[in-house]
């Protein structure tokens, strides 16, 4: 069975030692910068300059770079490819490629959006391997957002895996009763009809007993929580955190300030 | 006056014609450790669910009678204040995770953080449960990766440690081992001991016999039998209903039938049986007699 459900790497840096709210914050900073900047470089500086620095700082090269390669890189590349081909562009053609014109204008916002795409899922990505999932739900709750909300969405990333898990069970068995799950694409799509009547009832079943579960250990208690978790909020992180929004109302500002102009 | 006092309880699920509890009347002391034995659909689940506050706050349907824990009466209170008071686990260990938590440290503070108990307390009172249980090795691991014997036990100590006056405990060790049966037990005995109250279904009649205070039969959602382990488990009423009757039991009856078992009452335990049947010397003799060789005479 998985050992390992959340994709949190435990290292010891600056990073991971972080708030969660302030990693948060600078997520949604790098992501705002990059998608309001009203210059077409500020995604292509803020890839080597902030993105590729907060990773080696963070010690999780080896896990970004994996990241990078199978999800980030095929992804932006798709993009680039479909925006360089399609955006229409009132500007010289510079080759064609069977009916498309690709025009200069086309490769250059094409580039833009496929590294403002980079830079949102590195910074998602650099959040995820350095936050521990029930610290940030803990750190939320503490902050006083709903502790069902954040029920949900520990329990979800925890219990995928579990269903998973149990997919493979009941095929398994479907199998072994002489079922045949190979052969044709088509023929696997229709092992799935017979596997999905266990696996949702099935787990409206468990959503029953959980429920029960949770609630005999005081869920809905209108007690004011306690959290085992401590988490550091440093004069740091307030400072950081300060800084980064200041950021994002400059970008704005200025967006706002050019295009009025 | 009793800590538990079920009055003629009566409960029909929603949607269901028939009752699945009748008619239960029960008075359990503090520090009493009851067992439930019975058939399946005799509603043991049930009786724990109505004990745990569940019926009728969780499941809807008709309850009728009166159910009083510590003075309260359920159908008044909340269910956040009754679990307070009774703390349940039952069978299937994987649906008692929270899956809230990566830890089986974290796990077992999750009903602590949520009744507000201050972090140091709660650090205290989960290594302290654990230690109790034996589980203290498996603190770091993820409670996911455990087997069933071993999420059972988390299960039961998630309980443990909001140190309800009642514990309500439906089928405990069903996925354990035979010491991991016997560590449950002997803790859920020590827990009694310490004056909690326990309710708990269970199918290993011998381990009942051995630590149980008292055995309360269920049948077809009425008590048929309430009284001490040994007489309850033994009873001739028992038979043909589907009741698990301890080997030792079975082979004692057969042996009266052919005048070999003299003693008043029927065995449960290894120990009840030996203790009886060396009362039965002829029976020694006849045993050896079969075992020599046959052509020894000649």
């Amino acid at each position: 069975m998985h050992e390992r459900l959340s994709f949190y790497i435990k290292r010891d840096s600056l990073l991971h030692r972080l708030n969660p709210l302030t990693k948060m914050t600078l997520v949604f900073s790098l992501v705002l910068i990059a998608f309001l900047s009203p210059y077409y470089w500020t995604p292509e500086l803020i890839l080597p300059l902030v993105i590729l620095p907060l990773v080696i700082l963070a010690k999780i090269s080896k896990e970004y770079g994996l990241t990078t390669l199978r999800l980030i890189l095929p992804t932006a590349g798709v993009l680039f490819i479909m925006q360089a081909l399609f955006l229409p562009g009132e500007s010289q053609v510079l080759f064609e490629i069977w009916r498309f014109d690709v025009t200069q204008a086309s490769l250059e916002s094409a580039l833009t959006n496929a590294t403002r795409i980079v830079v949102m899922v590195s910074s998602f990505t650099i959040f995820l391997l350095t936050t521990h999932p029930s610290e940030m739900m803990s750190d939320l709750t503490h902050r006083g957002i709903p502790p069902q909300f954040a029920y949900v969405v520990i329990s979800a990333l925890q219990i995928l895996p579990q269903m998973q898990a149990k997919a493979q069970t009941i095929i398994s068995a479907q199998r072994s009763r002489g079922l045949e799950t190979e052969g044709s694409y088509l023929k696997r799509i229709g092992v799935l009809v017979p596997l999905v009547g266990p696996l949702v009832f099935g787990s409206l079943v468990e959503v029953e007993e959980r429920a029960i579960a949770i609630e005999a250990r005081g869920f809905t208690s209108p007690h004011p929580k306690t959290f085992l978790r401590q988490i550091p909020d440093t004069k740091f992180d307030r400072i950081t955190r300060t800084v980064l929004i200041a950021l994002i109302m400059i970008t704005l500002g200025l967006k706002i300030w050019l295009s009025l102009n | 006056m009793a800590l538990i006092e079920l009055k003629n309880v009566t409960y029909k699920y929603p949607l269901t014609i028939s009752p699945v509890l009748q008619n239960i009347n029960l008075q359990v002391n503090e520090g009493e450790f009851v067992a439930v034995i019975g058939p399946n659909g005799a509603g043991k689940s049930t009786l724990c669910y109505t004990l745990a506050g569940f019926v009728p706050h969780f499941f809807k349907g008709e309850l009728t009678g009166g159910v009083e824990v510590a003075g309260m009466e359920s159908s008044k209170s909340h269910l956040h204040e009754w679990v307070l008071n009774v703390g349940l686990a039952f069978q299937n260990p994987f649906n008692q995770i929270s899956g809230a938590k990566y830890t089986v440290f974290e796990e077992l503070a999750f009903g602590l953080e949520n009744i507000g108990i201050p972090r140091e307390e709660m650090i205290t009172r989960v290594n302290d449960a654990m230690k109790l249980t034996g589980i203290s090795e498996l603190a770091d691991r993820s409670p996911y990766s455990l087997s069933g014997g071993q999420q059972q036990r988390v299960a039961l100590t998630s309980i443990l440690v909001m140190q309800p006056k009642v514990l309500v405990l439906d089928e405990p060790t069903s996925q354990m081992d035979p010491i991991g049966t016997r560590e449950v037990f002997s803790v859920i005995r020590t827990m009694a001991e310490r004056g909690m109250t326990v309710i708990m279904v269970e199918h290993k009649v011998e381990w009942i016999a051995n630590f149980a205070d008292r055995v309360l039969a269920l049948y077809e959602g009425s008590v048929l039998l309430d009284g001490k382990p040994q007489e309850v488990l033994t009873s001739d009423l028992l038979l043909d209903k589907g009741f698990g009757v301890s080997r030792y039991t079975s082979v004692a009856r057969q042996a009266r039938k052919m005048g070999l078992w003299k003693n008043d009452s029927l065995p449960v335990t290894l120990e009840e049986a030996v203790q009886g049947f060396s009362l039965t010397p002829s029976l020694l003799r006849q045993a050896q007699d079969s075992a020599s060789p046959k052509g020894r005479g000649e």
